[in-house]
């Protein structure tokens, strides 16, 4: 009896080591997919991104070959003291990379705040819901007619005692103050550009996250492959 | 738990742009421009008269302040200073590299996919099965 005890110990000790190594094993080929997935990703989102920003490009072109060249310049930008109306929340991401987050530091992870409020001040008003059918309606492109400014284009699209959100209609607002930089009347194109490089922003956050993403999926993969190295 | 790194987190942080005038206005459009009170701006125009000083005081700018989470830099910018770029290595601000309307992404030049490229080299995996 004892003897098939002592039989038994090196058998189990083997066994134990054997599911020990498989699940390291396990884990390291989790690792690599997790790393050549959130790859795949970024490569994915670069490559819509260079739609994007070819579409907006386009864009400008068209708005600077109907407006005038002197009229879609860098010379226009406005340098008096002003916030950004788009900005980012960065926090700390634990989740699916808690562990490399703990052993790698942590991982960081971006929110787009678009067209958050100035008077707001620097805590921001959340990120604010575009209502989608909105959008559509002013993407498309309308006719310029003479003599009508942005907020008349405004009043006209939203007037009162519309159901249309308050949010919604800050949003258009600091539109056509961006829009209003390079004067009263603006090609159709140029609001065009400006959803086109807002579409853009949005992938660029999207970039930004899959790239920690890598690069904490390849530290923890680098981490594996060391410690096996030194293992054997 | 000595060595991780603190993220700084903040809630309204900026985009800088490093980039040509056209993806500079772009983004403008956007909402992302910003001028502080002593009228210094969250971006640089890079033209032909640009020189490469001005490029690479720019980016350790961008890179140092803090209220900055994203630094966006023209992939054809990044290659005049692109010592700079590949030894940058803080989470924050992340830099991506952009395309341009005269120079398309190229991934092989990307900052990031050569710092992971090499676990795909022929020495890592040889090393590997030996």
């Amino acid at each position: 009896m004892e003897e098939e005890e002592q039989q038994n110990r090196p058998e189990s000790c083997e066994n134990g080591r054997e599911d020990g190594e498989a699940e390291e094993q396990r884990q390291q080929e989790e690792s690599v997919l997790q790393f050549l997935d959130s790859m795949d990703g970024y490569l994915t989102l670069l490559d819509s991104l260079s739609s994007t920003l070819r579409q907006g490009w386009i864009d400008l072109a068209s708005a600077r070959h109907s407006m005038g060249v002197s009229r879609v310049t860098s010379v226009l930008f406005d340098l008096k003291l002003h916030s950004a109306s788009t900005t980012l929340h960065v926090a700390e991401q634990g989740g699916d990379f808690s562990l490399i987050a703990d052993s790698m530091g942590e991982q960081p992870h971006f929110v787009l705040y678009k067209w958050s409020s100035s008077d707001s001040g620097k805590c921001g008003s959340g990120e604010i819901e575009i209502d989608k059918r909105e959008l559509q309606q002013s993407s498309s492109p309308q006719l310029r007619h003479r003599g009508a400014s942005p907020h008349s284009e405004l009043q006209k699209e939203y007037p009162a005692g519309s159901t249309t959100s308050p949010k919604a209609y800050q949003v258009q607002n600091e539109r056509f103050k961006l829009l209003s930089v390079f004067g009263t009347l603006v090609s159709p194109k140029l609001h065009t550009a400006q959803l086109s490089f807002e579409t853009a922003l949005g992938t660029l956050v999207k970039i930004a996250n899959m790239r920690s993403s890598m690069l904490s999926a390849f530290a923890q993969v680098q981490k594996q492959s060391q410690a096996t190295t030194k293992m054997a | 738990m000595a060595n991780r790194s603190q993220i700084p987190t903040c809630n309204s942080a900026l985009i800088a742009m490093i980039a040509d005038e056209d993806t500079v206005t772009g983004f403008l459009l956007a909402g992302v421009g910003n001028v502080d009170l002593r009228r210094k701006t969250n971006y640089l125009i890079v033209d032909s008269k640009t020189t490469v000083k001005a490029i690479e005081d720019a980016f350790k700018e961008f890179t140092t302040k803090e209220d900055i989470a994203i630094v966006l830099i023209s992939q054809y910018v990044a290659n005049m200073i692109r010592f700079l770029v590949d030894s940058y290595n803080k989470p924050v601000p992340a830099i991506l590299e952009i395309p341009s309307k005269d120079h398309p992404y190229d991934p092989a030049q990307d900052s990031v996919l050569s710092r992971v490229k090499h676990l795909f080299s022929t020495e890592s995996v040889a090393s590997g099965r030996r």
